[in-house]
């Protein structure tokens, strides 16, 4: 028993732990974008602020990269689905002895790795330039063109299981009797099966954009000289990192979830349609709500005003009082330094003494040794203790001369040592 | 043969037909298997400037596969030991992150469809899915922020005291492990979570009315009924993973290269397109002998795969 109750809580500690590693590096990168700081980090906690946002707006090539992206989705769209519809439509129809062979072909770009799909796009759209002698910049070459094909051919398999599964609950019968009352095939399509299928194409077309939106292995290859989202952040990401890639990342995140919960919502109604007809097949008494009862629904409307209240707050809270946090946070960096400064000073003149009393150095013995006392500012530079440090201390010294004669406020803190640590981390971490 | 087209487009009507033959057509033909028999074929030619492609000079060879095994011809070393061993790390890899992502999404899977109940089940499935939605290269970069030199992780180890200086996370690996194990968790969650549901709860009971210990019962009729989930999640997993770019790029410490990576620069940065798609025919094969060899040894059928 005793045992059964330790496995129970360790069973729930592991999943809390799961959930953890699932959200938490996601939740610490939102929370950098409010970070005054000038590298993207929670600890130590600068000031709150929304300043980082304020430079995606300004951003030309991002609002380059977001409309091509936007551009690509659409075009993703209008091709995946329709090839992913027809492919559901072939599969019921193809031959019982094919169909492992076609569900395989069909299938196979979801498992193919994206970056060998962006390369075949891009070589076999490049051939078949050649061979019509196009130029080259018909659209053989153009980047939007091969993206738009090169992300239908995996995304056009994802729309094809969301029709498959929605098709195989369509009842045959339904298009029979329409047959035999008189329709035509074009007409049993129209009204029979469109509408049967209306859902699942909304939720494909959903599916098709965001997998569109957020490609980046296929993207990279066949996008050639222009540039999306993707590569627009894989470039920026790559280059150094700031705070304002956490900014563009809370965005992102909040216009997936959006999206996401369009897709959930969509999702939910095609269920309760289903229920509904299933309900109205047994006879039952069903009350008609009215279409528009998403935007209408209290609920809905009450987290639109939360979100709006919240990101006002936010704001507000972000730009006010955020000049006067900064300077407290400089002034405070400026005491540290200070007194670390003060503190080796102390520390060097007492050892200069004690060494000097010890064994004197003849000048300029060798590059260890330490040159005549009274060099005020480089006091104690070659003592072997002070190696490590010195560089940071001198800089931090320069700067502070700096703001004494000139009160550029400007460069404060850029030197001071642990700003250092982290401008060398950020550059390791930049190859 | 006739007969079954004749009975086709009297079935759909003839413009419905027209429409499904060509659009599976051109998706099938132009879209899916046309680029991989040109790029197959271009993966054997020699390398030369574009305005050549096509003429005489563009002839067949072997080199770049032998390139990939042998390295250059001026070049000391008996085997191309640079290309050859970041391909063994990036299998290897792709293997490990794999098993990590079995041994954690098991579990979890297990718990979600037999243990927790009703709408907290239902919230957490619901949870599972919102990562999955953001952005891959976002998420490497959450990874980044983590694991950096001045990141919470390293500020809080130093804090409680177990390091005494920040541990370099990302030229160690540490942080590409975790963010590749992070990219594709989730399709290996799903499958497992699949597969366990549909799991009969009686059977379970039964093994333990029968005295069955807890790992027993998983060992002998929750894994071999999870079997086909197991391997589709890993199958995902692995294919996912071995062509990964984005995490390598973004994680991966100043000397660590993905194989993807290596077939990235032949196409951007040294220009041969020839080399490259010979490596992404490697990538491709390997991917295929892998899931031909899951099916093998778990006999499942590629259907219950891509689901």
């Amino acid at each position: 028993m005793i045992s059964d109750h330790i496995r129970k809580t360790f069973t729930i500690l592991f999943v809390l732990g799961f959930f953890a590693y699932l959200f938490g590096p996601l939740i610490i990168m939102s929370l950098t974008a409010f970070n005054s700081s000038a590298f993207p980090r929670v600890t130590p906690w600068e000031c709150f602020s929304v300043e980082w946002f304020q430079f995606l707006g300004k951003d030309a090539k991002l609002i380059e990269g977001l409309q091509n992206s936007i551009f690509i989705g659409i075009g993703v769209v209008v091709l995946a689905v329709p090839l992913g519809l027809s492919g559901a439509l072939m599969l019921t129809q193809v031959k019982e002895r094919v169909r492992p062979w076609y569900y395989t072909v069909t299938i196979s770009p979801i498992l193919v790795p994206g970056v060998v799909l962006g390369i075949s796009t891009l070589l076999f759209w490049d051939r078949v330039g050649t061979m019509f002698g196009a130029s080259r910049e018909s659209v053989f070459y153009n980047g939007f063109f091969l993206t738009i094909i090169g992300q239908a051919t995996f995304i056009s398999a994802y729309t094809m299981l969301v029709f498959i599964s929605r098709l195989q609950r369509f009842d045959r019968v339904q298009e029979e009797a329409a047959l035999d009352l008189g329709a035509t095939h074009v007409q049993t399509f129209r009204k029979i099966l469109l509408p049967f299928l209306k859902p699942a194409i909304a939720s494909a077309a959903v599916l098709a954009f965001l997998a569109s939106f957020e490609n980046y292995n296929t993207t990279v290859f066949t996008i050639v000289s222009e540039s999306t989202l993707t590569t627009f952040l894989a470039a920026k990401v790559r280059h150094g990192i700031n705070p304002s890639i956490s900014a563009l990342a809370v965005v992102i995140v909040a216009l997936t979830l959006f999206g996401a919960a369009l897709h959930e919502v969509f999702k939910r109604r095609e269920l309760a349609a289903e229920k509904e007809s299933a309900r109205i097949a047994k006879g039952e008494q069903v009350t008609r709500r009215s279409k528009n009862r998403f935007i209408t629904d209290p609920a809905v409307i009450l987290i639109f005003l939360v979100t709006i209240a919240g990101l006002g707050t936010i704001y507000f809270a972000g730009t006010m009082g955020l000049d006067e946090c900064k300077a407290a946070v400089k002034a405070e960096k400026q005491r540290v330094v200070q007194e670390r400064v003060k503190k080796r000073e102390q520390k060097s003149m007492f050892q200069d003494a004690g060494r000097q009393a010890l064994t004197p150095v003849p000048k300029g013995a060798g590059a260890k040794s330490r040159p005549a006392p009274g060099t005020s500012n480089f006091q104690g530079l070659f003592s072997p203790d002070n190696l490590e440090e010195q560089a940071g201390t001198k800089e931090a010294e320069q700067e502070q001369e700096k703001t004494r004669a000139a009160g550029t406020e400007q460069f404060q803190g850029i030197f001071a040592p642990q700003n250092l640590e982290e401008q060398s981390g950020a550059s390791e971490e930049q190859q | 043969m006739g007969r079954y087209w004749q009975e086709f487009f009297l079935r759909n009507g003839t413009a419905l037909a027209l429409y499904l033959l060509i659009s599976v057509a051109c998706w099938m033909l132009l879209m899916i298997i046309l680029p991989q028999i040109f790029m197959l074929d271009f993966s054997f030619r020699t390398n030369v400037p574009p305005p050549l492609w096509g003429t005489e000079a563009h002839g067949y060879t072997m080199e770049h596969y032998q390139y990939m095994v042998y390295g250059s011809a001026q070049s000391t070393d008996s085997y191309n030991f640079v290309d050859l061993s970041v391909f063994g790390r990036t299998i290897l890899t792709a293997i490990f992150v794999t098993l990590i992502d079995v041994a954690l999404c098991y579990p979890v899977a297990y718990y979600l469809a037999h243990v927790a109940s009703g709408g907290w089940a239902r919230l957490m499935v619901m949870a599972l899915i919102v990562p999955f939605w953001v952005n891959e290269l976002l998420r490497a970069f959450a990874f980044k922020i983590m694991f950096g030199s001045t990141g919470i992780i390293n500020n809080f180890l130093v804090a409680i005291g177990i390091l005494d200086q920040p541990f370099d996370f990302i030229r160690n690996g540490v942080a590409l492990y975790s963010g590749l194990s992070y990219a594709y968790i989730l399709l290996m969650i799903f499958p497992i979570y699949n597969a366990v549901e549909s799991l009969d709860k009686n059977q379970i009971e039964a093994a333990r009315d029968l005295g069955c210990p807890w790992w027993r019962i998983h060992w002998r009729v929750v894994i071999p009924h999870a079997k086909p989930g197991i391997t589709s999640g890993c199958t995902m997993v692995f294919m996912l993973t071995a062509g990964a770019l984005a995490a390598p790029q973004i994680l991966g410490g100043p000397s660590s290269l993905w194989f993807t990576q290596i077939i990235y620069q032949a196409f951007n940065q040294a220009g041969n397109w020839a080399r490259g798609s010979a490596y992404a025919i490697i990538l491709l094969s390997t991917s295929i002998i892998f899931v031909l060899c899951m099916m093998k040894i778990f006999k499942v059928k590629l259907g219950e795969i891509a689901r």
